[in-house]
């Protein structure tokens, strides 16, 4: 039986509770935004105004690095859960992090071009 | 096994629904996020107009449906997953059924109030 | 009379079979087992040993829940009563499932008291108090009947997972204040196969017939790993 002393294990895990946690506030005051009161905030020019203002941009920036992790981070505990994903358990790791890094660059290079 | 093993309820109780419920929301709300992601992109033309013409579509009424299912993703795996996080730290690990229950009670309401808003919003 | 479905196997193919059996009050889904085996069939094949909960030997799936066979009362169960080999395990004749991968899962949480001073020749009493046996204590209760690792959406999925029933085990002498090998179990339930694996499905404490809880322990445990690692971690 291996037992190799795993550190991305432990940080992943208390990273997903801690990523999980932050979400719930930071997705609903998003969906706040955008849904509950009127959907003007979602015009054109609406949107351009609000990611403008460095509140939101840093909020949509906390955001979208807290949502990606735990999107793929979590893709990378259901793959690992499985025979085939356990056997390339290194490839599984490398690829669900560097698309969690692809997304959140992309999601940043979105934020600060608009 | 294999991954069929996520989806047997038969003689199982409504923790493993709750397992399999987070597992299919959370698939879908990754998906969801590269959507959007792509979906932000029309933000990059600087008239507004790929962007109007898009957002035209996701508000309007024949859209609401997957709205309101993808709303019921989002809340179900944020409300179930605090209870896990709870059960994580090892509190209230002896009231999970209570919980369970609780929890998905508050799922439901937040999921229809958040279903009632968007559907006023779209002009019902 | 109960009609008793019973999912057979023998080496080759898979089957379902049916037979009679006059249930009388009290009687257990084993005995009627074993009256099969004596008046119908008796290429039957199950595992069983103390008929009194206590072995392990006879967990099975009883009206698609895992159960003990010698602790489940047939009369309770309606007229008819479905008999299936535990998932999750590879069958090797009708009821009865390999185990010897659950025992080496065990082995390898080493669950055992570690002590540093370790003395055969002289050996010492080591004490302990009321409150220090009931850190730990339901979790002795554990027969390793597999009922747990059964329903683990974990080892469905994944060959290597320690399951259940390990895990809490580790935990078992972890939290006993006479052991001193904290360290090393917690390297081995670091493992990726160990804690991490664990989604919080909670099944495992809803089958378990001895209500060991192996949901809590494997969080306690995983607490404990975590923190252990950072700790670790934090002093280099």
């Amino acid at each position: 039986m291996e037992s190799t002393k795993s550190v991305m294990e432990p940080v992943a895990w208390i990273f997903q509770m801690l990523t999980g946690l932050v979400m719930i506030l930071l997705v609903t005051l998003h969906f706040y935004v955008t849904h509950m009161t009127s959907h003007e905030a979602l015009k054109y020019a609406e949107v351009a105004s609000r990611v403008a203002q460095p509140e939101f941009k840093a909020l949509y920036a906390a955001l979208l690095l807290v949502v990606s992790f735990h999107a793929f981070n979590g893709l990378r505990a259901i793959l690992l859960d499985t025979t085939a994903g356990m056997r390339k358990k290194g490839a599984v790791s490398a690829l669900t992090m560097l698309a969690f890094l692809l997304a959140f660059i992309y999601g940043l290079y979105l934020l600060f071009s608009i | 096994m294999g991954v069929s093993g996520w989806f047997r309820f038969k003689g199982r109780s409504l923790f493993s629904w709750a397992f399999t419920f987070q597992r299919l929301t959370g698939v879908v709300l990754l998906i969801y996020l590269l959507a959007h992601l792509t979906y932000l992109s029309t933000l990059l033309d600087k008239t507004g107009a790929t962007y109007e013409s898009m957002i035209a579509i996701t508000v309007s009424r024949q859209f609401l449906v997957f709205d309101i299912l993808l709303v019921l993703c989002g809340v179900f795996h944020g409300v179930n997953g605090f209870r896990i996080i709870l059960h994580e730290f090892g509190i209230a690990y002896e009231y999970r059924k209570p919980l369970l229950a609780i929890f998905t009670v508050i799922a439901v309401v937040v999921w229809l109030y958040a279903s009632y808003i968007m559907y006023s919003l779209t002009g019902g | 009379m109960v009609r008793f479905k019973i999912r057979r196997y023998d080496g080759k193919k898979s089957y379902w079979q049916s037979f009679e059996v006059p249930a009388r009050r009290g009687m257990t889904v084993l005995e009627a087992l074993y009256y099969i085996k004596e008046n119908y069939d008796s290429s039957l094949a199950f595992r069983a040993s103390c008929r009194m909960g206590i072995c392990g030997s006879c967990a099975m799936k009883i009206n698609d829940k895992p159960r003990l066979a010698c602790e489940t009362q047939v009369l309770t169960l309606g007229n008819t009563v479905k008999v299936e080999p535990l998932d999750n395990f590879k069958v090797i004749k009708d009821l009865i499932t390999e185990f010897d991968g659950f025992f080496e899962k065990h082995k390898a949480v080493k669950p055992y008291l570690i002590r540093k001073d370790d003395n055969y020749a002289e050996p010492k009493e080591l004490l302990q108090s009321p409150e220090e046996l009931n850190e730990y204590y339901v979790f002795t209760l554990c027969i390793k009947c597999g009922a747990c690792y059964s329903v683990c959406p974990a080892a469905a999925t994944l060959d290597e997972c320690l399951g259940p029933a390990a895990m809490t085990a580790a935990y078992r002498f972890c939290a006993d204040s006479r052991d001193e090998g904290q360290k090393e179990r917690y390297e081995i339930a670091s493992s990726s196969n160990g804690v991490w694996r664990c989604h919080l499905a909670m099944e495992c404490s809803e089958v378990c017939p001895k209500n060991v809880e192996p949901a809590k322990a494997v969080q306690l445990l995983r607490r404990k790993t975590a923190f252990s690692i950072l700790k670790s971690l934090l002093r280099w």
